[in-house]
């Protein structure tokens, strides 16, 4: 996951913005510092509102709503609201670079390793890499054949069925660089990410509700379902505290698999899509970088591209759990649970930052400019992806005990 | 390729987002840890 994660596709800018003109270094400087001052205001707005909001509703129509708002609701509605109210003033694509998604919620990430004991991480890995691979084949197979059915290009069928079955905009960036994609067409398949994960934010924790899912299976169904892993982090918190936990398990565990499709994509382009196209004598279709993409040249490189492509901050996830868990069975819990507290204070603060950021770099202009056929794939592979995962959420994690 | 319709420059910053992300989230755990940060602290 990269800064791409964060933004998404290449800021676009809005009818509102001023022409783009080349800024000094010292101007871009003092935009990234004053949308920083943006993000922290309105997460700090959010700790307010979360803290009295319920308190001053109390005995209002209101209070009953207000006591189920979560705070990556407030946040995600404030980042929206900034938005709008930066867009108009012609302001925010200069801020963007203050926007750090991904930055936030893998620091956020880290942080929530803490508060979940090892045992739960044992427990939950083998089911989580069961779903992780049976969804990432399904998905990814259904969004592959049905673009294809479509006509799209390979190489967008390859990120659209990245992005789909794993984790979003990280995995469409992997398979990009995979299998050689245009940076439009990056930027679209961000975009519907985005688009699509949003929504998903709120619909999937209160699906679960209605369907009346156990946590654990909650957990399993969001993690597997929404793309991203800002967007799984934000409904996890939104369905509750042990549906946040497996659900961050069931992502990570998909995150941790982006480099082997990574590898398997460069392969089968190298030595299959790329081959018959220039055997074809079709320039285009192979692309321009069909050269570099060779197998011979990749096939030593397998295993550096794994490690490459591993997202780093799972090690982090991982050594937080494992030394909160070490501490627990150590330390006085009157000396250690004060300090977790500070520290689970920080992970709610880091991800107010990262949903904070979801509101005000979300566009939408590349989708217009890209014609409705992978909408089409988008919407249909994701309602694949909404049943196979609950079938899989169900059979893996309906007896899990906490 | 075209350098400017390669996405390998969104790769290469990845990977140093993923480690700082990973490190500031380590050193933060290990300043609450320590007792260095106190929720007292934190707004």
């Amino acid at each position: 996951m990269s800064r791409t994660d964060a933004s998404g596709p290449a800021p676009a800018t809005t009818s509102a913005e001023a022409p783009a003109a080349p800024a000094s270094p010292r101007a871009r400087t003092g935009w990234t510092i004053a949308g920083a001052v943006v993000v922290l205001g309105l997460a700090a707005l959010v700790q307010l509102l979360t803290d009295t909001v319920p308190e001053a509703t109390a005995g209002t129509w209101f209070g009953d709503v207000a006591q189920s708002i979560e705070y990556p609701i407030y946040a995600i509605a404030l980042g929206f609201l900034g938005n709008a109210v930066l867009s108009l003033c012609g302001v925010r694509d200069r801020m963007n670079a203050a926007f750090r998604t991904e930055l936030f919620i893998k620091i956020g990430l880290v942080l929530l390793g803490a508060t979940i004991n090892f045992a739960i991480f044992v427990k939950a890995f083998g089911p989580a890499v069961m779903q992780a691979i049976c969804l990432i084949a399904i998905v990814f197979a259904f969004t592959w054949w049905f673009a294809g059915v479509l006509g799209l290009d390979d190489r967008l069928r390859a990120l659209l069925a990245s992005a789909l079955s794993i984790c979003g905009v990280s995995a469409a960036v992997a398979a990009a660089g995979a299998v050689r994609a245009k940076k439009e067409q990056l930027a679209y398949t961000a975009t519907l990410v985005i688009v699509f994960a949003v929504p998903s934010i709120f619909l999937l924790p209160w699906l679960a509700s209605l369907m009346g899912l156990p946590p654990a299976v909650t957990g399993a169904w969001i993690g597997g379902n929404i793309d991203t892993t800002a967007a799984v982090t934000a409904a996890g918190a939104v369905a509750g505290e042990q549906p946040l936990q497996i659900a961050s398990i069931v992502k990570v565990t998909q995150n941790a698999l982006l480099g082997f499709v990574a590898v398997l994509l460069t392969l089968f382009f190298a030595l299959r899509v790329d081959r018959v196209a220039a055997a074809a004598g079709d320039g285009a279709a192979a692309g321009d970088g069909a050269g570099t993409a060779s197998a011979s040249g990749h096939k030593p490189r397998a295993w550096a591209m794994v490690w490459d492509r591993f997202p780093k901050f799972v090690l982090g996830f991982l050594l937080a759990s494992i030394v909160a868990t070490v501490l627990g069975v150590t330390v006085d819990p009157a000396v250690l649970e004060p300090r977790l507290d500070a520290a689970k204070e920080l992970q709610v603060w880091a991800l107010s930052l990262a949903f904070v950021s979801i509101g005000l770099e979300f566009t939408v202009s590349s989708v217009r400019e890209a014609g409705w056929k992978p909408i089409l794939v988008f919407a249909a592979a994701t309602l694949v992806n909404l049943v196979a995962g609950l079938g899989l959420a169900v059979l893996l994690f309906s007896s899990f005990q906490f | 390729m075209d350098d400017d319709s390669s996405p390998d420059d969104y790769g290469k910053f990845s990977l140093n987002e993923d480690w700082t992300a990973t490190i500031i989230g380590l050193l933060l755990l290990g300043a609450c840890l320590l007792g260095l940060i106190s929720a007292d602290l934190i707004p």
